[in-house]
């Protein structure tokens, strides 16, 4: 009895790897399931009770409108920004706006903000399962309900400034903005894992500097960068991206920018800031490896 | 006895304010990056209002020494540091009601001991080398820095009070991430520390002024750049304390029992 | 004494073995004093800790081994190693013919591992959603998932609460349901890093009891961490002692005592209210004609100290006891301390 209980054990395990021997197509399937148990966890999560979903919602509302509204403001006073009139304004913060609401919905519980998990000891959890880390990264955050408060004024912004200016969106118009927005979120979120992955190092203060960065980038973000001296411009698009996060894919896209090639270079930088922050990621991991973490809390993960 | 209390409370700052900065010099970096926010804004305002001329009573010197200034004392215009959410959230709240020592005192002690080397490496350098960001920030008269170091004292008396409103709040709605979002939210909207209340549209800087969150920026940054009646702005920051200070006592005193249950 | 688990199984295959594992951490060092605050930052003092010095060990599958030690001896270290969290300096590590580290993600689909301080519940989701969750991402076939899942909800008793919010759980729900989800995917070996912390000890008993069946039907390797040594005896057929990164000791609970103390206590009711003064045998305490001495059984046998007692006083009742298991580590703690 014994000796057949181990074999039926061990026949189990057989199973599962085979299962999850991560050919291709059983990446993409696991990918899949895993997106699906976690917007399942989101959506009971959010259905606990009316009032904590009404809650939730209006204020991430809220707090996405608030987060454009100065500039919103400024463009009404002043009758746009510098170059830009009101309705172009619009469409760069509906941009704005949709980047954010795609991070928020895609990288919730602290994997946008990665400091918090890796300084709080967090990543133990993600290194028991048996995945590779960034199968779990990119799927754990997934909150496709309550995230998609930030999403929906995005676009209708977007939809807005877009009818006033009369754009005509082509099928290759759209797949670029496509294509662009999904290129502002991923340099945003390299951002702040360069940033984030500092924990590895220094716990305690990187969760600082890595929310400082990053609300330094979401506080510029909206904001128009014409007439900006050279070196300043070349800052807001090298080391401190903001101008990749809005403003410049949002010129290409109203075609503001002269250059034919202009609705590609936001897709190129994203290469180049995933590549950065994969690489750095990856040391933070081998030194994690080495020291470990001598710190945990548990806010911010499971709760 | 005052001085026993100072110094538990001089001690609990020390311990935060070490904290704080024990990890690695790292921390510097964060400064660096205030800087560079600094930097970035200036440039912004130097393009939103080129040949603008004086808006509303603000010309581009003004505003810039306006917003050098909120940038300076942000962390007193925001008036956050003090960890009374996490403390809340995970139920460590409790342990202060073992100390020997006001339980909101030991937030505000936590809070200067936070705000003691920012203002140390940031806020103080900052100031000296405001020569380099083209703005001059010396006082029309000593007059005038004086009341607005009393206008400031007044904007972290009305921030302290809502920080303990929302405090309470926290119990009241059992949520703690979105309440401080929108906390942060609605003081930068409304604080006139990021965009000067004077540039909103349809007539909402007036409205807005007259908000409590008002008292916590615009009211001593207008007093500093004389774009504000001191008399009227300091009455009215003196009777937002009056107000809020015992409406967040009586809320605390509600709540004490759930405070100390809640959380972890 | 009860029934010791670990002959369950015996085979002989070795699913755990370290062979000279170093693990060395460096703490920053700092002052207090608010004057040093720019040598602390700057060049701080780095103070070097053996976590683990050459700890070479093997454990055999449906072994149940005991892991103990002072605080700060490497215990944590160790699980941490062995659950493919932390790679060591040097030496090797192979479980269940694996490299930890190497081969993580094979590795962790069999084992299971609780640490008592941490839980892997989603905090405000009901147990049930935790549960699917782990049935997901441990790609679990449903049919198998299924069983596991209500024999884990009958044996811990998950019934009555499974359904509620994490949050709302008491320590010991909370550690039975971190239990049920680390055995989910039917792991051949449990790491359980102080399981029992903080449990009172109904659902103490009731854990260990399942810890217990968990490996005398399925053949669980089972490798634990407690500061509980009844806890530890009354579970594990082995012992693994460690101290400051060394394996102090390692064997059964009963050469442990042999080894290091086999101290008694001795009650002895006599006529007299004056305690009988004995070589080798030290008096505690004397409440009327009851007399309480500490002996060690190695040094003097009890006839021999019946016999002092007889010379000087008639003997009424006699009664010893073993001391209990935690006084003898604590007293072995004591000695390496010195």
């Amino acid at each position: 009895m014994k000796n057949s209980s181990l074999t039926a054990v061990d026949a189990q395990f057989k199973h599962n790897l085979d299962l999850m021997n991560f050919e291709p197509l059983n990446k993409f399937n696991h990918l899949l399931r895993l997106w699906r148990v976690q917007g399942y966890l989101d959506l009971m999560w959010m259905t606990q009770d009316w009032k904590l979903f009404l809650t939730y919602y209006a204020s991430d509302l809220f707090l996405n409108i608030a987060a454009v509204t100065g500039v919103l403001f400024l463009a009404e006073r002043f009758d746009g920004i510098g170059v830009w009139t009101k309705p172009q304004v619009t469409f760069m913060l509906g941009y704005a706006m949709l980047v954010r609401g795609i991070m928020e919905t895609l990288f919730g519980y602290n994997i946008f903000s990665i400091s918090r998990r890796l300084g709080r000891g967090q990543l133990d959890h993600t290194l028991v399962q048996p995945h590779p880390v960034w199968m779990a990264l990119l799927t754990e955050g997934f909150m496709p309900f309550s995230g998609s408060a930030s999403i929906i004024p995005g676009l209708l912004l977007l939809l807005w400034s877009g009818t006033v200016l009369a754009l005509d969106p082509t099928i290759s118009w759209l797949f670029l903005a496509l294509l662009n927005v999904a290129a502002s979120a991923t340099i945003l979120l390299s951002f702040s894992f360069i940033w984030g992955s500092l924990a590895f190092w220094a716990p305690r203060a990187t969760e600082e500097i890595s929310s400082s960065a990053s609300g330094l980038l979401r506080t510029l973000m909206p904001f128009p960068l014409d007439g900006l001296s050279f070196a300043m411009l070349s800052g807001l698009m090298t080391f401190l991206p903001v101008g990749f996060l809005a403003w410049y894919p949002a010129r290409a896209l109203l075609g503001l920018e002269s250059d034919a090639w202009s609705e590609l270079l936001t897709p190129t930088v994203a290469a180049i800031f995933s590549i950065i922050a994969v690489w750095i990621f990856k040391q933070g991991l081998k030194a994690y490896g080495r020291t470990g973490s001598q710190r945990y809390l548990s806010f911010g993960h499971r709760r | 006895m005052i001085s026993a209390t100072l110094n538990k409370h001089y001690k609990t700052a020390l311990m935060e304010a070490t904290g704080h900065i024990g990890d690695s010099p790292l921390f510097l970096l964060d400064y660096m990056l205030r800087i560079l926010r600094v930097i970035i804004l200036m440039s912004l305002w130097q393009m939103i209002l080129a040949n603008k001329g004086s808006v509303d009573g603000l010309t581009l010197e003004t505003v810039l020494v306006y917003t050098f200034l909120a940038e300076v004392f942000r962390q007193q215009m925001e008036c956050r540091g003090s960890g009374m959410e996490t403390a809340i959230w995970d139920g460590s709240i409790a342990n202060r009601f073992l100390r020997p020592a006001g339980v909101f005192s030991q937030f505000v002690a936590q809070m200067f001991g936070r705000w003691f080397f920012e203002f140390l490496f940031f806020s103080i350098p900052l100031l000296l080398l405001s020569p380099l960001f083209g703005v001059s920030i010396l006082p029309s008269s000593p007059v005038a820095l004086g009341l607005f170091v009393m206008s400031l004292a007044l904007a972290i008396a009305v921030g302290l009070a809502i920080e303990l409103i929302f405090g309470a709040m926290v119990v009241l709605t059992s949520t703690v991430y979105i309440l401080y979002q929108i906390r942060d939210a609605v003081t930068t909207l409304l604080s006139g520390a990021l965009l000067p209340l004077a540039f909103y549209p349809w007539g909402l800087g007036e409205v807005f002024g007259w908000l409590p969150f008002a008292s916590m920026a615009s009211a001593p940054l207008r007093i500093y750049t004389e774009t504000g009646d001191p008399g009227h702005l300091i009455l009215l920051q003196v009777i937002w304390a009056a107000v809020l200070w015992p409406i967040a006592h009586v809320l605390w005193r509600i709540n004490r029992e759930k405070l100390v249950s809640h959380g972890g | 004494m009860e029934e010791q688990a670990h002959s369950a199984i015996s085979h002989s295959d070795i699913v755990v073995d370290l062979s000279g594992v170093c693990k060395t951490f460096h703490q920053k060092q700092r002052s207090e004093r608010i004057r040093d605050i720019f040598s602390n930052l700057v060049r701080p003092q780095v103070r070097q800790v053996d976590a683990l010095k050459d700890v070479t060990l093997q454990i055999h599958r449906g072994e149940v081994v005991a892991y103990a030690g002072p605080n700060g001896a490497g215990k944590s270290t160790t699980i941490k190693i062995l659950s493919s969290l932390l790679t060591p300096d040097s030496g090797t590590v192979r479980v269940l013919g694996m490299d930890p580290k190497l081969e993580r993600i094979r590795y962790v689909n069999r084992i299971g591992v609780v640490f008592g301080q941490r839980t892997e519940l989603w905090w405000d989701q009901p147990v049930a959603a935790t549960f699917e969750w782990k049935r997901v991402v441990w790609n679990i076939p449903r049919d198998r998932f299924e069983k596991s899942l209500e024999f884990v909800k009958e044996v811990l008793g998950l019934h009555d609460y499974f359904n509620s919010l994490a949050r709302e759980l008491s320590l010991g729900q909370r550690m039975r349901a971190d239990m049920g989800l680390a055995l989910l995917h039917e792991p051949e070996i449990l790491f359980l890093d102080e399981p029992t912390i903080g449990v009172d000890v109904l659902a103490k008993r009731n854990m260990l009891d399942f810890v217990k069946e968990l490996n005398r039907t399925r053949g669980v390797t089972i490798v634990l961490t407690s500061h509980d040594m009844s806890e530890l005896e009354q579970l594990a057929g082995r012992m693994i002692m460690v101290d400051r990164g060394s394996i102090a000791f390692d064997g059964d609970f009963a050469t442990l005592r042999r080894q290091f103390t086999d101290r008694r206590h001795l009650y002895l009711e006599t006529d007299a209210s004056t305690a009988p003064v004995l070589s080798s045998a030290e008096l505690v305490r004397s409440d009327g004609n009851r007399h309480e001495f500490t002996f060690d059984a190695g040094v003097i046998g009890i006839s021999e100290i019946l016999e002092q007692v007889s010379a000087q006083t008639q003997v009424i009742d006699v009664e010893t006891h073993r001391v209990s298991i935690d006084d003898v580590i604590a007293d072995l703690y004591k000695q390496w301390n010195h």
